[in-house]
């Protein structure tokens, strides 16, 4: 007997009414779980003038250096699309209001654009939300840094150029000399 | 049909696939069910080998998925590398929000747990078997550590425990693979603690993961990567895939069925056997009743439970294995929620060198040696590791970027196992009438920690402190958060062993002693539950009633 799985829900559904557990009525919306999105991000999370900051900030916090910085290890990229599809709702707000407060403070005291700022001037935003000496600016500041420092970490130039990688280890040494390496093995 | 296979195995995770294994290799023709999806070895572990930048959402589970699929597993150690091993708690539920608050953390794939399990393997002590009887709590087991020696001596030279020999009583050794090394750090610790704790150990850890290849199963030594729980091509660790499947597979009498959930058991009760077994495609919701000759449950602790109960007497409601009334009940899960942590100085020239798997054991030494009048019953232990950090971020910008290169202080941490006593009323049982999309009403759980498990839990967290610090740890800061049962995923219980029929629902093979043809050999049968990790155990016991269910079945006598 082959029963139809949207017939036999929609049996129970009946059958059981009110205690109908809620699992079981989303279970009957649909039986696959969402794939977890890894293209763009579904819906925009910045105005331009946010994603350009955003960008601009990354390079700051992990600047090109010997290695590569933020930029070139698709940092910004990361952070709109984590803050778009797998962060909570509620993880954009200080990170926008962060970005908007560094922004006000830009055009007031630079009369530019945040991420058409200088180098330094940048740093001295980018300090002072540090310091909270902004709105809202030590909770933004631990916030970005985090974003950026997952994103980095997380990206082909952390894991592999910043940091070392051992995709197959294939022995432990439990007394390695830091001095032999004078990095970080990649997680 | 009738006559197509000689056995049913239900479940394919560690007791399933050594049933499924055992019977096979004796000449049975087997079809072992599981309700997950199909996991082939080495092909469908999707994200073995890869880095974050290859796994979605770099490996972290995003939140909205999280809330609306995985709200249970969230608590296990669900991620998107290894999501498709876990259970979905929407689409397959169990009465979380009723009852008391239980996390029943399930995978839901062929394989099981073994695919995702820790892998911490010991050997029970002739204590843990002893300690029901000696202090009149649950039931006695109906059988001792010396029945099981030779079936602990079978399944670790098959599987591949590595491990150091210890001597000790409370940890009766295995028959090892060498052990992993401890990392620089550890040793330091080890000597301090045993010379500043007098008759307190800290040892390697002993681990289903191999030092030592096996070539005849075509199985590689471990790589160090540390990325067991998504499945793992080298075969390296234990698990169905790796390591029985091949077995019994190799026989040409194994049937293995993917998407296939066991609602009930039929039951004749005239012969009192099963007649067999109902199983449900979850992808077409088709049912059929498969007949049985003997049938081996091994869906895990709590499903296995819930089969059982969802077989009821037509008209009454009650299961046909539950003439005991013991059934459901004596569910229990190891304490788990204390942490201690401390600095360790010095040695700061080294770091490691791969990623290594498991980390060291300070085995029980509670209640053991004659000591008493501790304020509880049983004992704990901990298992932990020694690891460096990178250095925290300071500030921002290039000299935050640098200064990242280098490595924190050596740390140590370790987290507490503890014995849960048996407690009848610590039950789990149908939902009245809620079910789930297949129509199995749903498990609903009444399990509480007592004062006993409290009083354990604060004084391994008061121990541990000292202990550490007395080994000349510092910033020594311990945590005892709450613990959910289930917590631990070492839920075991529900279907105990026992000598009286009246007093539990199996006998000492594991035999339900109201269906002769009827073995429970998953976590479901324990009687009481150790201090240590269970794994290892069920293997033993699921080899020895495969063993023994195969002489009766030879003998006519079932």
């Amino acid at each position: 007997m082959i029963i139809d799985r949207r017939d036999a829900l929609a049996g129970m559904a009946a059958m059981f009414g009110a205690s109908l557990f809620a699992p079981i009525a989303r279970a009957a919306a649909g039986e696959t779980p969402p794939i977890i999105s890894s293209g763009p991000p579904s819906s925009p999370v910045f105005t331009a003038q946010q994603r350009a900051l955003t960008t601009a900030l990354s390079e700051r916090v992990m600047p090109t250096t010997d290695t590569p910085g933020a930029i070139a290890a698709g940092v910004p990229e990361y952070i709109e699309k984590l803050l778009a599809d797998w962060a909570s709702p509620d993880d954009r707000k200080p990170i926008i209001a962060g970005l908007d407060a560094i922004e006000a403070r830009s055009r007031t005291a630079f009369k530019i654009a945040a991420d058409k700022a200088t180098p330094a001037q940048q740093d001295a935003l980018l300090t002072l939300a540090m310091e909270g000496k902004l709105p809202g600016g030590a909770d933004f500041f631990d916030k970005f840094r985090q974003l950026v420092l997952t994103g980095y970490f997380t990206s082909e130039v952390g894991i592999t150029q910043e940091r070392e990688y051992l995709p197959v280890p294939g022995r432990y040494d439990g007394a390695y000399p830091y001095s032999e390496i004078k990095k970080v093995f990649s997680s | 049909m009738a006559d197509m296979f000689d056995a049913i195995v239900i479940g394919s995770g560690v007791s399933g696939g050594w049933a499924a294994k055992e019977l096979t290799e004796k000449g049975l023709k087997v079809l072992m069910l599981d309700r997950g999806v199909m996991v082939e070895h080495g092909e469908d572990y999707d994200f073995d080998g890869k880095p974050a930048y290859e796994i979605p959402a770099r490996d972290r589970m995003p939140a909205a998925l999280v809330k609306s699929d995985y709200f249970i597993a969230t608590h296990g150690y669900v991620s998107p590398s290894n999501q498709k091993f876990y259970n979905n708690d929407r689409l397959n539920p169990y009465a979380y929000d009723e009852g008391e608050k239980f996390y029943w953390i399930r995978p839901a794939a062929v394989g099981g747990k073994s695919l995702i399990w820790g892998r911490w393997s010991f050997r029970w002590s002739p204590e843990d078997f002893e300690a029901n009887k000696r202090e009149n709590v649950g039931g006695d087991w109906p059988i001792r550590y010396d029945d099981l020696v030779p079936w602990y001596d079978y399944v670790e030279k098959y599987i591949g425990v590595s491990g150091s020999r210890e001597n000790l009583p409370q940890l009766p050794d295995s028959a090892f693979q060498p052990p992993m090394q401890m990392n620089v750090a550890e040793k330091w610790v080890k000597e301090r603690l045993e010379t500043t704790s007098p008759g307190r150990k800290l040892i390697n850890t002993r681990l289903s993961n191999m030092t030592e290849d096996k070539e005849d199963q075509g199985r590689s030594k471990c790589q160090f990567r540390n990325q067991c729980g998504r499945g793992c091509s080298f075969g390296a660790y234990f698990s169905t895939q790796a390591v029985t499947l091949p077995a019994a597979r190799a026989t040409g009498r194994l049937t293995l069925r993917s998407d296939a959930v066991v609602s009930n058991l039929e039951y004749d009760p005239k012969t009192k056997k099963i007649t067999g077994v109902r199983v449900i495609n979850t992808k077409t919701k088709q049912a059929e009743v498969i007949p049985a000759r003997l049938v081996f449950l091994c869906a895990s602790a709590m499903a296995s439970t819930q089969i059982m109960m969802n077989s009821r007497i037509p008209g009454n409601g009650k299961s046909h294995f539950d003439s005991s009334g013991t059934l459901g009940r004596y569910v229990m899960d190891h304490i788990f929620r204390v942490n201690i942590s401390g600095d360790i100085p010095g040695m700061t020239d080294y770091i490691e060198y791969g990623r290594r798997p498991g980390g060291v054991y300070i085995p029980r030494f509670r209640n053991v040696g004659g000591e008493e009048g501790i304020g509880f019953k049983r004992g704990y232990g901990y298992q932990g590791s020694a690891r460096r950090d990178p250095l925290p971020p300071e500030g921002f910008g290039a000299a935050m970027k640098h200064g990242m290169r280098g490595y924190g202080p050596w740390k140590f941490g370790m987290g507490a196992f503890g014995e849960c006593l048996p407690y009848e009323d610590n039950r789990v049982s149908l939902h009245a009438d809620k079910v789930d999309r297949f129509g199995i009403p749903l498990m609903r759980f009444d399990v509480t920690f007592r004062e006993n498990e409290i009083r354990m839990m604060d004084d391994a967290r008061s121990e541990g402190e000292a202990m550490l610090r007395k080994a000349g740890l510092q910033n020594v800061t311990s945590e005892r958060r709450e613990h959910v049962p289930g917590d631990a995923i070492h839920e075991m219980g529900g279907a105990r062993m026992g000598a009286d029929p009246r007093q539990s629902v199996l006998n000492k093979w594991g035999q339900a002693h109201d269906a002769a043809n009827l073995f429970v050999t998953d976590g479901a049968q324990m009687a009481s539950i150790s201090c240590v990790n269970p794994s290892l155990t069920f293997m033993a016991l699921t080899a020895r009633a495969a063993d023994h269910a195969v002489k009766l079945l030879k003998a006519g006598t079932i």
